[in-house]
């Protein structure tokens, strides 16, 4: 099995790495390359030259297997060349060359030393390495003390003739005692703790303000022996990196310091006689020590916090990292506003935008009105002058009469057909006229007389329909009225409304209109079938003038509640409660009043009026045109099956 | 600091320990070397090793082997799939991944690949730690190459629920290097290794490259077909054909027979490594009737003479596919427990003549034996921890070749740095020359393959005016390789102290 410590060597033949390179070869040369191959000749004129480029390394995986993997790794992450290893080992051989001529430099107080006080001597001094202190290799503290025992050891000075104090008390004992304290790690570290040479002292701030990197510079180098750590990070100079800077102080902030005061303690732990005492002396040490270690990282951290308060980075980083954040501010507030004029503008444009196609369109709107209108003028005009036409060829015609009296009835007739002919059949008409012979006129102004008086005829119909249903509906809302206590008007609409709805023969009438008063009633107040009973027995006993006064104010209580809605919506939504008052007249918001406008409007306006709608619509007030045609609609049609129905009756009494 | 190595086979597990600078396998509680890789679930226990080997035969369905096939598989995986057909204990979808349905008593439970891992290292822990007497939990375990990153999550996580602390994961062929300790010696040469490893189910052909001291895989062909259990199968049917002869009664439809003869034949396959015949005895085989026969090697031999020349043909195939031949090989390491039958050694020894055949190390415990060390390298250093499984290195891409001359006078190429040497190098080396000649020459030359058929001048560099001496020049010529690939070279020579260098770019 070979032995797993890390390689030493990165050359062919192994070996001790202590041996410089050409000494191991001389051996080599005979045993392993004795090949029987030999270099050749050089060429006339052939010169040590480069003649092409080698090719560039590839990579390859290898397995994370073996030793040598482990010591390629661990140059690696140290990043390290194997030549770069070697040269250290070469470094680490010239030091040991110069070992044999290291430079002592003799104590001159040394033969005066108290070996009792051996605490209080500097040890690298009794050796002659006051140069070099704590930077001594214990190569170069071995070497030292060899050359002292050589020169100082009591046989020499014997055989050299001097006088030798007998016992410990010889000069000679300072020497073993400070090889016996450099030699040891841990002693030697305890004595490098409280070198006496070292400069415990921290700048002050007034010091640090002037020239900063001059103050602390050195101080730092001289804390930086005690970190633990390896590669102290420099103070750097005023062109330092932010993130050296960081780094330099968040290092000395965690600093870490192996100093520590054991040699400082006042009792030997050793001397003690029993385990009670050597407790005792243990404490007491321990207690001291850490006061002292106390101490020391107080004054790193004095030292680190003073030279972070003078630092003139630090300042200037501040400072930037305020005119940094400032300057943000700056740039968010701007392009803030920037945002919000940018905002005004857009809604300006856009405000701008409607209000121009509003005028646009309003401007579309009075010219196409004027159109219309001017349409209509024409249209008129037309029509006037068919009209005329139609009058005075009847004139020519003698009103296709013999006798005055049929002249003036055909006169009659005539102008009833300017009256209800529409502008195409009177162009027609008058065509026919035109062209044709007398008779032939007559028989056409015959047709269309006789058309229009069948359409009066219907017309009329229609009317007298309708007047018998407003009629019907009259009675109906007449059927209650009255005022008595504890029935309001509202009741009694109600009453009505109730006593429509259920009408005789519906099971338990009375007490089920009871029960919808009750439910429906705004005045709260119960009433029973008894009460309901009486009530509309009342209100059909009582006499015409009260009714009328009823009904005058029920009617009158829906034209307020009626005018205080948008006569548009009303129609196209019927509120419910007419719809059940007056279920007999289908279209639910016609009241008499109205209806009887729109009789009163369809006789003013014949059939053959031109815009007759519009017209009629114009003497109902609170009434569309549409509204209108649908209720004529309605009512013709009602008439006819009064009609259909009394067709029945007769055809039934005829059988 | 003791630290072990673990090898976790489809078939067997074994571990090492390296104890005061030597490793060596640790046998268990059975007084074996390696334990087999099965665990036999009971209602109150979980059995690992021969005894649930043994106890097979009759808690087949709740007895799980060749686990490594399924570790860290999906349920899809068709390896899981495969797996899953050859298991007698039922393996189910649970979520995704495989689970073993395990009967214990009442109820069902659903075991993972990992657990049953994990009482496998267990197993292993508890067998180092009797041999050593104290608690031991740094380990290096095994895998093989081809193991994907879940397969390895998996088994590194089977193996710390056990308690180990895994120092690495490295490769089964690696492991079989270095318990050769192959390249150990010294940290320069370059040479190639062919790793060849027949397990219970597996074969693996693996060559590698080992330059400088660093392992590098160059090829692997895995087959997962071919095995000891194949040359066991093969025997036991034989047994089942000689039962039927004397018996006539034909056991193959007989699963339990079946698998005592399994046993039977494993038994004397083993035996048959050493000895020439093997005496195979069953009890009560089959209603009660006992069969008793005896197998010469010559006869196994015979059995398995198809499925030997199946396991020796991907060597041949995978040097083609790396264009080396058999001579450029300059070991076979054998490792797995088949590889211990003569006949196959036989057969590998005739295709490298000339080749060094490692096998003094029990073929089944080359691997742990490596990992062994490798934990005994690793154990104790503060920085082992790796973050990547292999690790990429900048190496040399070509040969860097000087041309000198044979005593016939015919051009003769030296390799100074060899392809594929991990950079930054620096090789150096004496060369000849004659003390007649007052200037000499080396010519710098690099090719990319191993023939030196196509080399390509890089530089001249130039010894002049040498005072003739009597005796043989030497001059020390050292090659010094950056990262990146530029070749410093300085001659020197030795008599004299003349000296040339030269630096060589490298083509970007």
């Amino acid at each position: 099995m070979w032995d797993v410590r890390e390689p030493a060597s990165h050359t062919d033949q192994g070996g001790s790495p202590c041996f410089p390179v050409f000494r191991k070869l001389n051996g080599d040369c005979v045993g392993k390359l004795k090949r029987g191959k030999m270099l050749k000749e050089a060429l006339e004129g052939q010169l040590t030259a480069v003649c092409n480029s080698i090719a560039a390394s590839v990579q390859f995986q290898v397995e994370p297997v073996g030793r040598w993997f482990e010591a390629f790794l661990k140059r690696r992450d140290r990043n390290v060349s194997a030549s770069f290893q070697e040269l250290e080992e070469e470094e680490e051989l010239s030091e040991e060359s110069e070992d044999d001529e290291l430079q002592l430099e003799e104590y001159p107080m040394l033969k005066t030393l108290d070996p009792k006080d051996w605490k209080n001597q500097d040890h690298y001094a009794v050796l002659g390495l006051a140069h070099l202190r704590y930077k001594a290799t214990q190569r170069q503290i071995k070497a030292a003390h060899k050359a002292m025992v050589l020169k100082h050891h009591p046989d020499k000075r014997k055989a050299a003739g001097e006088q030798i104090v007998e016992g410990d008390n010889d000069y000679f004992t300072c020497i073993t005692k400070a090889i016996e304290i450099l030699s040891d790690p841990v002693k030697r570290r305890a004595f490098d703790s409280v070198d006496p040479t070292f400069d415990n002292a921290v700048p002050s701030k007034s010091e640090g303000k002037e020239n900063f990197f001059e103050v602390f510079g050195p101080v730092f180098e001289r804390n930086a022996r005690w970190a633990i750590k390896k590669h102290v990070p420099k103070l750097g100079t005023m062109d330092s990196s932010f993130e050296e800077v960081d780094n330099f102080y968040s290092f000395w902030y965690n600093f870490d310091s192996w100093r520590e005061f054991s040699y400082l303690d006042e009792e030997e732990k050793e001397k003690a006689e029993c385990r009670d005492e050597r407790r005792w002396i243990e404490k007491q040490n321990r207690a001291s020590r850490a006061q002292r270690k106390k101490e020391e990282m107080n004054r790193i951290r004095t030292l680190v916090d003073t030279a972070y308060s003078c630092d003139p980075r630090i300042r200037k980083f501040k400072e930037d990292e305020k005119a940094r954040k400032e300057s943000e501010k700056k740039a968010k507030a701007e392009a803030k506003r920037k945002e919000q004029e940018e905002k005004e503008r857009a809604r300006q444009a856009e405000m701008e935008a409607a209000r121009q196609a509003k005028e646009k369109e309003e401007e579309e709107a009075k010219q196409a009105a004027q159109q219309a209108k001017k349409e209509k003028e024409i249209q008129k005009k037309a029509i006037k002058k068919e009209r005329q036409k139609l009058r005075t060829s009847c004139k020519n015609w003698n009103y296709f009469a013999d006798n005055e009296a049929d002249s003036v009835k055909m006169m009659e007739e005539v102008e009833k057909l300017c009256d209800r002919l529409e502008l195409v059949s009177l162009q027609s008409l008058n065509e026919v006229l035109a062209s044709g012979s007398k008779e032939q006129g007559k028989a056409a102004v015959e047709k269309h007389v006789q058309e229009v008086n069948a359409q009066l005829q219907r017309e009329r119909e229609a009317e007298l329909a309708a007047r018998q249903a407003a009629r019907g509906m009259e009675q109906g809302g007449s059927g209650a009225g009255g005022v008595s206590k504890g029935w309001n008007e509202e009741d009694l609409q109600l009453l009505i409304k109730a006593v429509n709805l259920f009408p005789a023969g519906t099971n338990a009438r009375w007490e089920v209109i009871a029960n919808y008063m009750n439910l429906h009633s705004t005045s709260g107040i119960k009433r029973n079938a008894k009460d309901v009973i009486n009530k509309a027995k009342n209100l059909q006993k009582l006499d015409p003038l009260q009714k009328d006064e009823i009904n005058k104010k029920a009617f009158e209580k829906f034209k307020k509640e009626h005018v205080a809605v948008p006569p548009t919506v009303d129609n196209a939504v019927p509120s419910e409660r007419f719809d059940s008052s007056s279920s007999e007249t289908s279209s639910p918001s016609w009241t008499t009043e109205e209806q009887k406008l729109l009789e009163q409007a369809l006789k003013t306006f014949p059939v053959n009026t031109p815009e007759r709608w519009e017209k009629i619509a114009a003497a109902i007030p609170g009434r569309s045109k549409k509204d209108c045609m649908k209720r004529y609609k309605e009512l013709v049609e009602m008439v006819k099956a009064k009609k259909a129905a009394q067709e029945q009756v007769a055809a039934k009494s005829k059988k | 600091m003791a630290a072990i190595g673990v090898h976790f086979g489809y078939t067997c597990a074994c571990v090492a320990v390296f104890k005061d600078g030597r490793a060596d396998v640790v046998a268990n509680d059975a007084g074996d070397r390696v334990t087999p890789a099965v665990v036999a679930y009971r209602e109150t226990e979980q059995i690992v090793g021969i005894a649930a080997k043994q106890g097979r035969i009759r808690n087949a369905a709740n007895t799980v082997v060749k686990v490594k096939q399924v570790l860290g598989r999906s349920f899809e995986d068709p390896e899981a799939q495969t797996h899953k057909s050859e298991s007698k204990c039922p393996v189910v979808n649970k979520g995704g991944k495989p689970r073993y349905e395990i009967d214990a008593g009442e109820a069902t439970k659903f075991v993972s690949p990992e657990e049953v891992a994990k009482l496998i290292f267990h197993k292993m822990k508890e067998t180092a730690q009797s041999a050593l007497g104290s608690d031991v939990n740094d380990a290096v375990i095994t895998v093989p190459f081809e193991f994907g990153e879940m397969q390895k999550n998996a088994l590194r996580h089977a193996a710390e629920e056990a308690g180990f602390n895994i120092l690495r994961l490295i490769h089964e062929p690696s492991a079989a290097l270095l318990a050769y300790g192959i390249g150990q010696d010294s940290s320069t040469g370059k040479s190639h290794v062919l790793v060849y490893k027949l397990g219970g189910t597996s074969l693996t052909v693996t060559v590698m490259e080992v330059n400088s001291g660093l392992y590098r895989v160059l090829a692997t062909h895995t087959d997962h077909s071919t095995g000891g259990e194949s040359f066991t199968q093969a025997l036991a049917q034989h047994l089942a054909s000689e039962f039927k002869k004397s018996f006539k009664h034909d056991v193959t439809g007989n699963p339990r027979a079946m698998m005592k003869l399994m046993n039977s034949a494993d038994v004397a396959k083993h035996t048959l490594s050493t000895l020439g015949s093997s005496n195979c005895f069953v009890d009560s085989l089959y209603e009660g009737m006992d069969f008793d026969c005896s197998v010469s090697r010559a006869r196994f031999e015979l059995l398995c003479a198809p499925l030997f020349n199946k396991s020796i043909q991907p060597i041949k195939s995978l040097l083609e596919r790396v264009s080396l031949s058999t001579n450029d090989i300059n070991k076979v390491v054998l490792c797995g427990g088949s590889a211990r039958i003569p006949k196959l050694q036989q057969m590998i020894r005739e295709i490298f003549p000339d080749v060094e055949l490692l096998n003094s190390i029990p073929t089944d415990e080359v691997i742990p034996v490596g990992a062994a060390i490798e934990a005994g390298i690793l154990v104790g250093r503060d920085s082992f921890l790796l973050d990547e499984d292999s690790i990429t290195v900048d190496c040399c891409a070509k040969d860097i070749l000087v041309k000198e001359a044979d005593e016939s006078g015919a051009d003769v190429y030296t390799v100074l740095v060899p392809s594929g040497t991990p950079l930054p190098a620096r090789r150096q080396h004496t060369l000849q020359a004659p003390g007649s000649l007052t200037s000499l020459c080396l010519e710098l030359y690099q090719s990319s393959s191993s023939s030196c058929a196509l080399q390509e001048k890089v530089a001249d560099i130039v010894l002049k005016n040498l005072d003739p001496i009597e005796e043989i020049r030497d001059i020390v010529t050292v090659a010094t390789m950056k990262r990146d690939g530029s070749l410093h070279v300085t001659c020197v020579e030795q008599q004299t102290n003349k000296s040339e260098a030269i630096t060589i770019a490298a083509a970007s």
